[in-house]
């Protein structure tokens, strides 16, 4: 029936000429948490929903955002064991380029690698595609960058993005809230509005996780209590 | 003797204010005394703002300048952008260490001009054990002749026109108490606004 | 370019060291020994040292590299930053010094980020060491590893062949005896960080000072519980003492056969005549 009849191997096309392993992939990415990315002037911004459902989980270790290099990381929305998977491959591509040049990764390259990665995923056989879109922020020589890499391996750079459950109203949301002269501060409270705009029950610092990177071109996860200064000052 | 006195080689790099300039002999011997050519070419401009000089065995020189050549071009394609000289410096230790074990005999030279017109300088051994300098570095045979007289010659903040007649001098002298390099010799002197000037002097030919 | 050399380069997208040369190089030195003498490599004659002191290491280095008797480097960096917390200083051959230093900041960097923990000093020392045990001694690295971790502070030395020691005090290279005496005299436990620094400080002097193989500054680093210092030349004992007159070559001096000048572009300079092309 329909697509269906094309799924016995993963990396066959169906006569639409979808490829409905990533397809699912990107119904694995919607069905995940909501992340945004916010670039603004003078660095870019990555916040993402981690909130757990269960009580009982000890929430404190759980992390969502994660550096790639001194310059760059990132989150995503998806599966969590997939997106450990692309940060270990990311870091390791840093530390090479790091190594071979003695530069910091660009944006760029990084993002490509890691799209790379997931093409790769989408073509050789007896694999799965990744389950995640990943949002990639960074500083590099030409500036503050942020990417997504989705699970077809396609990448784009973007001003303002989100991805994950309810990323559409998010997406009109930041279209709404961006302009170009944003500080980087704005893009954090802009970031954390978006989370909040569809966010689930209450939103306090252990329920969101954010990242940031300046023109100091370190990129850092805030602490909690870094985060909940945030949340004040957007209440 | 060693298996770099095979072909001879003088190479030096001289800094000067918002200047670089890189000097090489032309002679390309076998067996150290039989002369081959007075016409070998043994630095390269690898981009539009660095140099890449290789001395030490003549069949290593032209394969490492390959490639470098074909990874500064991968480079380039990929990260659309020209090499900055101090990536070069990172990319020539870098390759010539992967090599460790089974090196190439070359002694390579990279000069060059960073974004702000500051000269960019490193010299290296075949393995990739880089010196960075902010004066000059030497290579090749005539080294250790081309140390004493940059040593004594090289001053601050030369000019474009001074560094050139320094560096010559230098030059000039090393390979006459070196039998194995000389017969000709080019300059090169990369100045801020991007121009090249190439001088080829007149060299003792014995 | 014949495909097989460019598929050599692609396959050498990852680290790890290429041997391709290996059997060329085996054979020119082995047609003739006397002629095919192996290049001079890089070395680090050095006088390299450390101790621990209350809350704290201070390591020190000279800065002189030597390529057989001829001084290559006369303010290299002997010190190497591997993490936050660890210094290491190193002396023997120059190019397996830089790179190893470099491999092994890049994976402890790597740890760090996977384990969200400072690495220990221990975990360096051992990474290391197995990697130059593996080497047999071919990675000429003899090294005085020094840094702070949640045991406190640590000093420890690795010998090229891998094995290791850990002390309150140490030095390495060819100026380590006239390090260690300076030591011996001068250790006591406990020092404060001034103390170590001083201490380390006379024992590179005088290596600079009585090894010909150690020569230029005093470079120091002061790793504690808070931070990461680096002192580089401290200490310039020896200025140079011949002041170069300010010669000048009058415009002319040399005589130029041809003269080219290239305007931004790109240059060949296969032939004399060269091909000028426009901005």
């Amino acid at each position: 029936m329909g697509d269906s009849d094309y799924s016995f191997s993963l990396t066959t096309f169906a006569p639409s000429g979808k490829l409905v392993a990533v397809e699912n992939a990107l119904a694995a990415v919607g069905a995940g948490t909501l992340s945004v990315g916010v670039k603004a002037k003078n660095g870019v911004v990555i916040a993402v929903d981690k909130k757990v459902k269960d009580k009982l989980c000890d929430t404190s270790t759980i992390r969502k955002v994660e550096p790639l290099f001194t310059n760059v990381g990132c989150t995503f929305s998806g599966m969590g064991p997939d997106f450990r998977v692309l940060v270990s491959r990311g870091r390791k591509q840093a530390s090479l380029y790091h190594l071979r040049y003695e530069e910091e990764i660009p944006i760029g390259i990084i993002s490509r690698d890691c799209a790379e990665v997931m093409q790769e995923y989408t073509q050789e056989g007896g694999v799965r595609p990744f389950g995640i879109s990943l949002l990639v922020a960074g500083y590099d020589h030409e500036g503050p960058h942020l990417f997504q890499v989705d699970p077809s391996g396609a990448y784009f750079p973007w001003k303002a993005t989100a991805c994950g459950k309810n990323y559409i109203n998010a997406k009109t949301f930041l279209e709404k809230r961006y302009n170009d002269d944003m500080e980087l501060e704005d893009a954090i409270h802009t970031a954390i509005l978006t989370l909040k705009e569809s966010f689930d029950g209450v939103m306090d610092e252990e329920a969101i996780e954010i990242g940031v990177v300046g023109e100091d071109r370190k990129f850092k996860v805030l602490t909690p209590a870094e985060v909940k200064d945030y949340l004040q000052e957007v209440e | 003797m060693s298996i770099f006195s095979y072909n001879g080689a003088a190479l030096v790099g001289m800094a000067g204010k918002d200047c670089v300039a890189v000097a090489v002999d032309k002679r390309l011997g076998v067996n150290q005394f039989q002369t081959i050519s007075a016409n070998f070419q043994r630095a390269f401009q690898v981009s539009e703002r660095c140099f890449v000089a290789l001395g030490g065995l003549a069949s290593d020189v032209q394969t490492v300048h390959k490639e470098i050549a074909y990874r500064m071009k991968m480079y380039s394609l990929r990260e659309e952008r020209e090499m900055e000289p101090k990536v070069v410096t990172a990319l020539v230790a870098s390759m010539l260490y992967a090599r460790r074990f089974g090196p190439w005999f070359v002694d390579p030279v990279v000069a060059g001009l960073d974004k702000d017109n500051k000269p960019v300088l490193a010299g290296y051994d075949s393995i990739g054990a880089k010196s960075e300098a902010h004066d000059f570095v030497t290579g090749g045979t005539a080294s250790d002749q081309l140390f004493g007289l940059c040593e004594q010659f090289w001053k601050p903040d030369m000019d474009a026109d001074q560094l050139f007649e320094t560096i010559s001098q230098c030059l000039l002298a090393a390979v006459d108490r070196d039998c194995v390099s000389g017969w000709g010799a080019d300059v090169f002197i990369l100045t801020a606004d991007g121009t090249v000037t190439k001088k080829t002097l007149k060299v003792r030919q014995d | 370019m014949p495909v097989d050399y460019v598929e050599t380069l692609v396959a050498q997208k990852g680290a790890g060291f290429v041997f391709d040369n290996y059997q060329r190089n085996q054979f020119l030195a082995s047609s003739d020994p006397q002629a095919f003498k192996m290049p001079d490599l890089k070395k680090t004659g050095t006088t390299i040292c450390g101790v621990v002191c209350d809350g704290g290491v201070v390591l020190g280095a000279d800065t002189r590299a030597t390529a057989g008797d001829i001084v290559a480097d006369k303010n290299c960096e002997k010190l190497h930053k591997m993490a936050d917390n660890i210094c290491c200083a190193g002396a023997g051959t120059a190019a397996d010094l830089e790179h190893t230093t470099k491999k092994f900041a890049a994976d402890l960097e790597l740890m760090r980020l996977t384990l969200h923990r400072t690495p220990r000093v221990g975990t360096a020392v051992t990474m290391l060491s197995q990697h130059l045990f593996r080497y047999m001694g071919y990675v000429g690295c003899a090294l005085v590893m020094g840094g702070v971790d949640p045991t406190g502070p640590s000093l420890y030395m690795i010998y090229p062949h891998g094995s290791t020691d850990r002390l309150p005090f140490a030095s390495m290279g060819s100026g380590s005896l006239a390090a260690m005496s300076m030591l011996e005299t001068g250790y006591k436990d406990d020092m404060t960080i001034e103390e170590g620094k001083k201490l380390v400080s006379e024992a590179i002097l005088a290596g600079i000072t009585n090894d010909l193989g150690s020569g230029g500054q005093v470079d120091l680093c002061v790793v504690t519980k808070d931070a990461y210092t680096m002192h580089r030349n401290i200490m310039a004992p020896y200025p140079r003492t011949r002041i170069p007159k300010p010669v000048m070559f009058p415009t002319g001096t040399t005589t130029v056969l041809e003269e080219v000048k290239m305007l931004k572009g790109r240059l060949e300079v296969t032939d004399a005549d060269v091909e000028m092309r426009d901005a």
